[in-house]
């Protein structure tokens, strides 16, 4: 069984560390220490970590956080940032209000 | 919904290169980019780029960026602007927000050129009003004329912090320091001269440990860093800035790949896999630029190029034969500029002691961003014995892939040789005339005339100059080392520039004799900072 | 601070100079524009308070990625300065939260 999907391994207990209280998500505002928190208390992959913390999931969806979210995550379950499954990419890719992403425009400019 | 025979995602060098080839060849071509202006970063380079000539060596980046632009106009590229590729969806589907509305395209070829995003290294304070990418810092210097702030910290000494510093000065914006947490300079070390013998010193294994103030910042505080990169408790120092600029490196912008569906691998961040013309695992589906892996502008206009050839033997524009041929010479040509100290294969190395030639690489350029006078006089662009009368000075101790000065000079004073990565020497019976056209053309900044006038006890050494207010003629001042610091008076003789120089003024000054190889360049005044 | 003249780059086009309001007070800037150009080019740094800590925050990316700078424009919060072109009259409200911000702003709600 991968190392990643073997939630049975240890990865140790949550030491808390002097820069934990560094924003790390700036548009929803997480410190690192929540993120190192969150892998303590069970979130083992990016999306389970973004889905409970929200972290990457506010106006930049991820585009400014996301390679250091992986690497606390990553570095709190001992692996490699690049072992990491990246969080799903989809429509849209920048944020769009509602009425326009409805809006469809038929025929070109 | 409309459809087009390849769609470009991402106006930017390798986008726009990419399109131009494609149409030229044919194709009917659509270029999507989510900026008001294209060009990517091209237009905020202002310095002259290195390579050959066939790579557009010595012009600078926002001139290519005007004559890309121009090229993809007369091939009949669509270029839509203020367009963002929202998803990228089955069978070459895509939709695109422009304005108020959602509108869908398809492509029988997609090219993704989407290129990079500055990666970030947080910090107490990061947020603050006043900490930006070297990116935004460029953004606003270059495409909107404002000053960013009044004095800068630079975070990173690759390619990008180097420049966006220079950059910084000739928009009149003082730069404190460089740091890096590495123990040497990332970038070339002409990049590093240009900025120490104006007196930035470099902090080298030094981190950024706070941004201090309440609203915005009103300083910085650095710290030494040991093998772990952890800073040293003692180290600390202050600086006196309201603004830093982070420049730790980029990464690959590749949501839409994955989104499509793409077998992805590890590159500086997650880039799909490719073959040699640049197509991912799904047929049609293609990247070029640093969306496929970090390089730089020079390299993605030919990866683009090759993609939009490929594109375009796809769709039957291009027969195999012309094609094979076509992408053998830009790989080719992409190869030469994949050569030298910088290349990729030596990313991250920081073992390397002599050049390709055998000279010993200067330990204070790593370590400090300046030669030392005895090491100058080791390389073959400075060798003594050569200097009777004016002769350049050729201050370019790294191998990288670069030649403008060899073509600069009609006299053949400058030999560089077929391998452009070559350190460049100074020909034995050069017959120089002083003419400063290889001052002029070196992008790196790195060639100085010298001429010694032993029996007035004085000599003249004329230097790159590209800053405002231009010292006139008869200006006093005083002469900096390499290294910065004051080293005699001087005068300054001459100031000139010809339009081909592109707003590089050739810069003469007067100096002792003694000091002809130590004067690097010109302050008026006393030259207190 | 404005560049008013730059050692290699021409001139800046820019359009027509208009006033716009920044929390009420009328300001200058250059139509078409960013929005941030013209604040960052007038000294103002501080674009939005976040949601939960109340800090400040400014210009980041400058490219419309980051959303550090956005602000209350003419009754819309979210709105990316650093890629909106100003226009004349423009109401520019510093964003607290979601919100613009008011005189006394005690306790936002959000």
């Amino acid at each position: 069984m991968s190392r990643l999907l073997d939630r049975n391994r240890e990865i140790g207990a949550f030491v808390p560390q002097q820069d934990d209280d560094l924003i790390i998500c700036r548009c929803e505002e997480i410190t690192k220490g929540e993120i190192r928190r969150a892998v303590h208390e069970g979130m083992w992959t990016l999306t389970e970590v973004k889905r409970f913390l929200r972290a990457g999931m506010g106006l930049c969806q991820g585009q400014t956080c996301g390679r250091l979210v992986k690497g606390i995550v990553a570095k709190e379950l001992g692996v490699r940032p690049s072992e990491l499954e990246d969080t799903t990419a989809r429509c849209p890719t920048r944020p769009v209000e509602m009425q326009v992403f409805g809006n469809e425009v038929h025929g070109h400019e | 919904m409309k459809r087009y025979e390849l769609i470009v995602i991402g106006a930017g060098p390798a986008g726009l290169s990419a399109a131009v080839e494609a149409a030229n060849a044919g194709m009917s071509v659509a270029v999507f980019d989510e900026n008001a202006r294209p060009g990517g970063q091209l237009f905020k380079q202002i310095h002259k780029f290195f390579g050959s000539k066939e790579h557009q060596a010595k012009i600078r980046g926002f001139r290519i960026g005007q004559q890309l632009l121009k090229q993809a106009e007369e091939s009949g590229v669509e270029v839509h602007l203020n367009s963002v590729v929202m998803g990228i969806f089955d069978l070459g589907e895509i939709t695109v927000q422009h304005g108020d509305g959602v509108c869908h395209y398809k492509g029988d070829s997609i090219l993704i050129a989407t290129g990079a995003c500055e990666n970030m290294v947080p910090f107490d304070g990061w947020t603050l009003p006043g900490v930006m990418g070297a990116g935004a810092a460029q953004t606003m210097m270059n495409l909107h004329g404002v000053q960013p702030g009044s004095r800068v910290l630079m975070v990173g000494s690759g390619n990008v912090g180097l420049v966006v510093s220079f950059q910084l000065l000739q928009a009149g914006v003082e730069v404190a320091a460089v740091i890096d947490a590495a123990p040497q300079i990332g970038g070339y070390g002409v990049h590093a001269a240009k900025l120490a013998r104006i007196g930035v010193p470099f902090y080298l294994s030094h981190t950024i440990v706070k941004a201090e103030g309440t609203d915005h910042v009103t300083g910085a505080v650095i710290a030494q860093v040991d093998e772990s990169f952890r800073p040293i408790a003692g180290t600390e120092k202050h600086l006196d800035v309201d603004t830093v600029c982070i420049a730790v490196g980029l990464s690959p912008m590749s949501q839409l790949a994955r989104m499509a569906g793409c077998e992805m691998t590890e590159k500086g961040g997650a880039v799909p896999v490719v073959d040699e013309y640049g197509q991912t695992s799904i047929p049609g589906l293609f990247v070029a630029g640093d969306v496929g892996g970090i390089e730089e502008a020079s390299s993605a206009m030919i990866g683009g190029r090759i993609a939009g050839a490929a594109a375009a033997r796809r769709s039957g524009y291009l027969p195999e034969e012309e094609f094979r041929e076509k992408a053998s010479a830009l790989k080719a040509s992409l190869g030469q500029l994949h050569e030298g100290m910088f290349s990729p294969k030596n990313k991250g190395r920081r073992d390397l002691t002599v050049t390709d030639e055998g000279y010993l690489l200067s330990k204070t350029l790593l370590h400090h961003g300046y030669l030392s006078e005895e090491e100058v006089a080791g390389f073959p662009g400075a060798a003594p014995g050569k200097s009777a009368g004016i002769h350049p000075v050729i201050e370019c101790t790294q191998n990288i892939p670069c030649n403008p000065c060899q073509d600069a000079c009609r006299f053949g004073c400058i030999r560089v040789g077929d391998h452009m990565t070559a350190l460049p020497a100074v020909a034995e019976n050069a017959r120089c005339v002083g003419c400063g056209m290889c001052v002029a053309s070196c992008p790196g900044q790195a060639i100085f005339l010298v001429n010694d006038e032993e029996e007035a006890g004085t000599a003249t050494v004329t230097l790159p100059y590209e800053f405002l207010p231009v010292p006139e003629k008869g200006a006093k001042g005083v002469a900096l080392g390499r290294d910065g610091r004051v080293v005699c008076p001087a005068e300054v003789v001459e100031a000139k520039t010809a339009g081909f120089m592109d707003g590089t003024v050739l810069l003469t000054m007067r100096v002792p004799l003694e000091m002809s190889m130590k004067a690097r360049f010109f302050k008026t005044g006393e030259g207190t900072k | 601070m404005r560049i008013q003249k730059h050692p290699i780059l021409d001139r800046i086009q820019k359009g027509r100079q208009v006033t716009f309001s920044l929390d009420g007070k009328p300001m200058q800037g250059y139509e078409g524009e960013p929005i941030a150009a013209a604040l960052l080019a007038a000294g103002v740094r501080v674009h939005r308070y976040t949601t939960k800590a109340r800090q400040p925050r400014g210009i980041f990316c400058a490219i419309g990625r980051c959303t550090d700078c956005v602000m209350v424009v003419d009754g819309k919060p979210n709105v990316r300065t650093c890629v909106t072109p100003l226009k004349e009259g423009m109401r520019v409200q510093t964003q607290v939260g979601i919100s613009a911000k008011k005189e006394s702003d005690d306790h936002e709600t959000i």
